[in-house]
């Protein structure tokens, strides 16, 4: 330690908010056995606490507090109560994820395990069928409309037997039937039976 | 204690602080309480996210300076100067060195200094913060921000030095 290093070190000293850094410990130390290194500390300390004073005496506009106070913008709902609802969003979406994946693989079982069949019959837009006992060449029109948007779509088999048509899971098979409403067609599909309900997954379509 | 005492509390223990540091690096009182004014916006919107509640003083001061240097992106306001990299003679200080300059002096004498040794500067005379704080405040390492206020700090005496010298050619 000389004298020079001690100036560049102590340079940066602010007094008692720096007396615990270690960095200034031993240029103090050095300070107190040099006297003329003691008074231009002394010097500087004092010009610095003189700029502190000046720079602390400045002050804000007398309205500047109320005004942020006042102009304080309403937070999103966030912290823990947020975290816990995204938490429970997850949870619920992930369940209903598993569910239906189940339902569809126990779905897709029962399929794998139907009779292929072929049933030949005239294609009927189930609503009006069953609610106004609609069908035939005279009721095409409508059920071309129906079974297009969306309505349930079936096959009423020569022997009376009425089937749902239906695609493979989640895929909806309506536009390609729309086109044979209320005509007399031949479909190959697999059939499964729940409750004396016939259902027809349809694999292929031929109009006779 | 409700959100809105929590941050009125806040507001009146830190904006003098604030506004004094966004004065001494815009030169603006009107842009330095627009950052003071946004520091607190932001932190009411994100302080949520601070983990260690007792450095929020720090977190104040950085967003501050955070945002007045977006604004520096924007506009180049400051006719500032850059500093020699090299350490100058260290400036005998006379103790009454800046009993002469009034506030506005002192400010527009910073304002002259680039921003990069400014905001260092002031940090370490307003004496909020620990050499680290500061450090963590402008994200730099401790070494670069203690020799930017060595250099710094030169650079203001000896401007005051002038100062002071002007004024007592002018009588």
């Amino acid at each position: 330690m000389n004298t020079r290093i001690a100036k560049e070190i102590l340079l940066l000293y602010r007094g008692p908010i720096d007396d615990s850094d270690p960095q200034f410990r031993a240029a103090l130390d050095y300070a107190k056995s040099d006297r003329e290194l003691g008074q231009w500390l002394r010097e500087q300390s004092e010009c610095y606490g003189t700029i502190r004073a000046k720079l602390r005496a400045i002050e804000p506009p007398p309205d500047l507090a109320e005004k942020i106070v006042r102009g304080r913008p309403i937070p999103f709902l966030r912290g823990w109560s947020r975290v816990g609802q995204l938490a429970a969003a997850i949870v619920i979406s992930v369940s209903a994820t598993v569910l239906l994946m189940n339902w569809s693989e126990r779905r897709s079982r029962a399929i794998a395990g139907a009779q292929e069949i072929l049933v030949t019959g005239e294609v009927l837009d189930m609503t009006c069928y069953i609610a106004s006992n609609l069908s035939g060449p005279e009721h095409a029109k409508c059920a071309r409309i129906c079974i297009r948007s969306g309505e349930p779509a079936g096959i009423k088999a020569q022997d009376g037997k009425v089937y749902l048509l239906t695609g493979e899971p989640g895929q909806s098979i309506n536009a390609k039937l729309a086109d044979y409403a209320a005509q007399v067609v031949t479909i190959k599909g697999k059939q499964s039976v729940r409750d004396g309900f016939a259902q027809l997954q349809v694999e292929e379509i031929r109009k006779l | 204690m409700s959100a809105d005492l929590e941050f009125e509390n806040l507001v009146r223990l830190y904006y003098r602080d604030l506004y004094r540091f966004g004065l001494s690096l815009t030169g603006s009182e009107a842009d330095a309480a627009d950052l003071t004014q946004e520091t607190f916006y932001i932190w009411a919107n994100k302080g949520h996210q601070l983990q260690n509640p007792a450095s929020v003083k720090s977190w104040l001061f950085t967003t501050l300076h955070r945002e007045f240097l977006k604004t520096c992106r924007r506009q180049n306001r400051f006719p500032s100067e850059s500093i020699d990299e090299r350490m100058e003679d260290l400036p005998n200080v006379p103790a009454e060195c800046a009993d002469r300059a009034d506030s506005r002096t002192l400010l527009r004498i910073l304002g002259e200094i680039a921003e990069d040794f400014r905001a260092p500067l002031v940090l370490y005379y307003m004496e909020d913060l620990s050499y680290k704080e500061i450090a963590d405040v402008l994200a730099l390492p401790l070494g670069t921000v203690q020799s930017r206020i060595a250099r710094a700090k030169i650079q203001l005496l000896r401007r005051l030095s002038e100062t002071n010298l002007s004024l007592e050619q002018a009588r």
